[in-house]
């Protein structure tokens, strides 16, 4: 024992009932309480073919939202499940109609036909961002904090033809205006954002998240533009008119064996494809942390400066844990479906049996596996990948002149859940 | 038992956070400020448990538009709380009754929903496939072409994807389409049949809505005499005559619609979806293909060719068949198939459908030029 242990008093006289946590943010859900909420609502979706998916969403946005910590107060998430299947009902009310509208006219063949399910595909693009903007402005509303309300603003149609029209622009130049397109958007997104009456505003520039992710763009899609302008360069530009005057074979000898060249950067092309499949895949952990880092970098609240200390290794460990798991899962499942698949021998080798009915069973069986394998996956995927990193990402925050937190006026009511719906049957929208 | 007890309070106005104490008193609960005021009254039967960490009972007060929240962490007062509210129920019971509520019913809709999909509609796309006009289903038929061309298609070599309009191909042509003659005439169908051949190595047919017939390459190398090509056709015949192709679209609409637009996805829904599809309307295909190999031996009793070709060429063809997994292939068991043929098949006079240097020339319909 030494002197400094005399010292001190056995117990320790409590300044305040609750003392305050280490970081600024922090996680304190069990992981073990979300597999637990996460597996009844996979069985639950399976026997209510997925109606039960609103109460589910709901509870799993609860247990985040309420678990996450910020200078000792919780988040609460005021949404329920009946204002989700609300939305639904609205938004099938309007899109029903519209699928039909689509598969006529594609029916309709011809010019017409062909321009319909592009000028379609396009207006459903359209309402994707419009839901994206809306659901947000949903989850949003039904925040709280220290009983004040999040607040989103702006209209959801600007931000949709905002958001169709930089995906198009991304798509053109190949990623490389990603950054830009994420600045702007997020900018929009940021500044139509409120905490109660504390404005929020985006800093992240397109520059920054532009020098942080060029080495990956440059390593995945790279190749790929080298390879392109190595087949274009190559290109044999007569043997492709004999082909399209009907040359055939000759012509396709002509353009491959007659030009090495060509055929060379063609093995190119095809080299190059395989590894930008597989550096994206491996890169992707990467990828996702320098977004991540420079998002929440950016994120300003009136005086509050939001900071992540999240690290590339972190965001890798979520996925290998969720590879780990998915092995194991997959090692088990194999081990079911083989003792199902003899059981179903035994029973249809039986002579004199109905060989309808074994049939029927066998068909059940493989269904319920099928669905039990996607369930597990999704399950795992939840827990690992989704949780993972929201735990990491929250608590890698850092917040500073946390003081104007401490005097936000309450502003605004819940907005309608219509974005909710909408985004549920066109399969955009995350949380 | 506790009757007061340290808590947060935020007044919904301003996220001030309060630091109070909290009175039990009979009716109501009330709120204190650190110097002893009197901030609020919140009466039990009005109080809501939130949604809270499982250290802390967050309340608030039931359809109060302020979001006033009292948040309590000692275990002592937020159970004593629990006790004296009718509302508030830590151990979620009520609501776990409420939503059994909602797995029940959700689980009686799935059943009605699944009687539906397996018996009523394709008894609805039966009724209504006579109703859809002739025009209609052959526009149809030229929008799946157009998909199965692109699916289909491999452009061997650069050819056409049919057969029969190169030099070499011609004689093939030909006796091809006396083949194709002969039985459609027996159909003797309200509409025009169009039959190709088409560069496709798989031993196979198919029949699209509109009367469009395509007989792949593949189905006549394996072919070993004319009546078994002609027993082929004659089934595809059946399929278009009974209009299959335009019900198939009408079930597969039907069924997309119950389970696409109501379900929604969640959680790899959509691939779900689509293996309960291919589940039911396999299983519907089965009667259809009895049908249609009874239509075929129908033409071939009619046409004076051997209608047990059809049940030759099918047994070549499907030579391994795994038992057992019957209801996930297109068609109903070749065993069954070739019995109810031969039951099918008369015994009148035969004569050739083509003679044997057409045959053979038949066989040559996908030399190319």
């Amino acid at each position: 024992m030494t002197t400094l242990d005399a010292i001190v008093p056995a117990t320790h006289p409590r300044v305040t009932p609750f003392p305050p946590p280490p970081g600024p943010v922090q996680f304190l859900g069990y992981e073990r309480a979300y597999w637990r909420l996460l597996i009844r609502g996979a069985v639950l979706l399976a026997v209510t073919l997925g109606i039960y998916r609103f109460w589910l969403t709901t509870d799993m946005r609860r247990f985040l939202w309420s678990n996450t910590e910020v200078l000792g107060e919780t988040l609460e998430y005021t949404g329920t499940a009946r204002e989700l299947l609300i939305g639904f009902l609205i938004a099938c009310a309007i899109l029903v109609p519209i699928y039909a509208l689509l598969f006529l006219i594609a029916l309709n063949l011809g010019t017409i036909g062909q321009l319909a399910s592009v000028i379609g595909f396009a207006a459903l693009t359209v309402l994707g961002q419009y839901a994206v903007y809306r659901a947000r402005r949903y989850r949003l509303t039904r925040t709280i904090y220290r009983g004040v309300r999040f607040l989103q603003t702006g209209s959801a149609w600007r931000y949709a033809i905002y958001a169709t029209f930089w995906s198009a622009i991304v798509l053109i130049s190949l990623g490389l205006l990603y950054p830009l397109m994420q600045s702007r958007l997020e900018r929009f997104k940021m500044r139509n954002t409120y905490l109660g009456n504390l404005p929020g505003r985006f800093e992240g520039t397109a520059g920054g998240l532009f020098l942080r992710g060029i080495l990956l763009w440059i390593i995945v899609i790279g190749p790929l533009i080298a390879a392109l302008i190595g087949v274009i360069a190559t290109f044999d530009v007569k043997a492709i008119e004999d082909l399209a005057r009907g040359g055939g074979e000759a012509a396709i000898r002509r353009m491959t064996t007659n030009n090495p060249a060509f055929t060379a950067a063609l093995g190119l092309g095809f080299g190059a494809m395989s590894w930008s499949f597989l550096a994206a895949v491996m890169l992707y952990p990467v990828f996702q942390a320098i977004v991540l880092r420079w998002w929440l970098n950016g994120i300003r609240f009136g005086d509050v400066v939001l900071s992540s200390r999240l690290r590339t290794g972190q965001v890798y460990g979520t996925y290998l844990r969720f590879i780990g798991w998915s092995f194991v899962f997959s090692t088990m499942a194999s081990i079911a479906v083989a003792i199902c698949y003899l059981l179903i021998k035994l029973l249809t080798d039986k002579p004199g049996l109905n060989s309808d009915g074994a049939e029927i069973v066998a068909a059940v069986i493989g269904f319920v596996a099928y669905l039990a394998g996607a369930l597990g996956y999704s399950t795992i995927y939840q827990v690992k990948v989704r949780l993972g990193l929201w735990r990491v990402t929250a608590e890698s925050v850092d917040l500073k002149n946390t003081a104007a937190l401490e005097h936000v006026s309450s502003v605004g009511a819940p907005s309608s859940p219509v974005g909710e719906g909408l985004a549920d049957a066109l399969n955009v929208g995350g949380f | 038992m506790t009757s007061s007890g340290q808590a947060y309070y935020f007044d919904g106005a301003t996220s001030a956070r309060h630091q109070v104490t909290v009175e039990l008193a009979p009716a109501a609960l009330k709120i204190h400020a650190a110097d002893g005021g009197l901030i609020a009254e919140w009466p039990y039967a009005e109080l809501e448990a939130l949604s809270a960490p499982e250290s802390m009972l967050r309340l608030g007060r039931i359809k109060s538009p302020v979001l006033a929240r009292l948040e309590v962490r000692d275990q002592a007062l937020a159970a004593a709380i629990d006790d004296l509210s009718i509302p508030v129920d830590r151990s979620g019971r009520t609501e776990r009754r409420g939503r059994m509520k909602v797995v029940a019913w959700s689980v009686a809709a799935t059943l009605s929903l699944l009687l539906v999909a397996i018996f009523v509609v394709p008894e609805i796309a039966t009724r209504l496939t006579p109703l859809v006009p002739y025009g209609l289903e052959r526009r149809l038929g030229a929008a799946v072409d157009t998909q199965i061309r692109t699916a289909l298609d491999t452009r061997k070599a650069g050819a056409k994807f049919e057969c029969g309009d190169g030099e070499r191909e011609k004689a093939g042509r030909a006796a091809f389409d006396k083949l194709v003659g002969q039985l459609e005439r027996a159909a003797a169908l309200p509409f025009p049949l169009r039959v190709l051949v088409v560069r496709r190595d798989d031993a196979n047919a198919i029949t699209l809505p509109g009367g469009l017939i395509y007989v792949f390459e593949g189905l006549i190398e394996k072919s070993e005499t004319p009546d078994e090509l002609a027993g082929v056709i004659g089934h595809e015949m059946g399929h278009a005559g009974h209009r299959d192709g335009t019900r198939m679209v009408l079930q597969s609409a039907g069924l997309s619609f119950l389970f696409g637009m109501l379900l929604g996805d969640f959680f790899g829904g959509g691939a779900v979806i689509i293996a309960a599809k291919v589940i039911l309307q396999t299983s519907y295909a089965r009667d259809v293909e009895a049908a249609a190999d009874a239509f075929g031996v129908a033409l071939m009793n009619q046409i004076g060719g051997d209608p047990r070709a059809l049940g030759t060429i099918l047994e070549r063809i499907s030579g391994s068949t795994h038992s057992g997994m019957k209801l996930l292939l297109n068609h109903p068991e070749t065993k069954d198939r070739v019995a109810a043929i031969n039951a099918r098949a008369s015994s009148g006079p035969r004569h050739p459908l083509l003679e044997g240097t057409e045959f053979a020339a038949l066989k040559h319909i996908c030399m190319l030029s």
